[in-house]
C-alpha cells in the first residue's frame, strides 16, 4: 500500500465509520455501568426480577431524553 | 507482546493492503473492547459478590460471581435494545 493511501477519501471513509462505531460501543458500555448501578441494588440472582429490566430499559430511555434536554438547553444559549 | 502491537506491521508496511490494514484495526479494536468489558464485569461482581473477602473463594460467592456475569452480559443486551430499537 502506497502511504498516500492513508489519505484517501475510502480510508477516511472507513476510519470514520470505525470512529463512530467506537463512539457507540463507548456509550453503550458508560450507560450499562451506570445504569446497572442504579438498578442493581441487591446481589444478581439467576435472571432480573421485572422491575430491574424494567429499571435498566428505562434508564437507557431517560438518559437519551435528558440528552436531548441538554443539548436544546445548551443550544438556546447560543 | 501487549494487545496493540503486531508483528506484522512495520517490517513489510509496504506490502500491507489497505483492507489488511482495516482488518487489523478491527481486530485490535475488538480485543480493546472485550478487555475494557472483563475490566468492568471484574469491578461490578467484585463489588457485588465479595463484600467480605475472607481466606478464600466461598462456593455462595463463586455462584453468585457466575450469576453476575451472566446478569451483567443481559444487561447490555437491554441497555442496548433500550438505545437502539426505542420508538420515541
Amino acid at each position: 500500500m502506497d502511504p498516500s493511501a492513508l489519505n484517501s477519501a475510502e480510508m477516511q471513509r472507513l476510519l470514520n465509520q470505525e470512529k463512530e462505531k467506537a463512539m457507540v460501543n463507548e456509550m453503550l458500555a458508560k450507560l450499562t455501568s451506570e445504569c446497572w448501578d442504579k438498578c442493581i441494588s441487591s446481589a444478581p440472582g439467576s435472571k432480573f426480577s421485572s422491575s430491574e429490566s424494567a429499571c435498566l430499559s428505562n434508564c437507557a430511555q431517560r438518559y437519551m431524553d435528558m440528552s436531548l434536554i441538554i443539548m436544546k438547553r445548551f443550544q438556546s444559549m447560543h | 507482546m501487549d494487545s496493540f502491537s503486531s508483528p506484522s506491521i512495520g517490517s513489510s508496511s509496504s506490502n500491507i493492503s489497505s483492507s489488511d490494514l482495516m482488518d487489523q484495526l478491527k481486530t485490535q479494536l475488538a480485543q480493546a473492547y472485550a478487555e475494557e468489558f472483563l475490566e468492568t464485569v471484574r469491578g461490578k461482581c467484585f463489588e457485588k459478590c465479595i463484600t467480605k473477602p475472607s481466606s478464600s473463594l466461598s462456593g455462595s460467592e463463586s455462584s453468585c460471581i457466575s450469576r453476575c456475569v451472566d446478569r451483567y452480559i443481559e444487561a447490555t443486551g437491554i441497555i442496548s435494545r433500550a438505545l437502539f430499537n426505542a420508538p420515541h
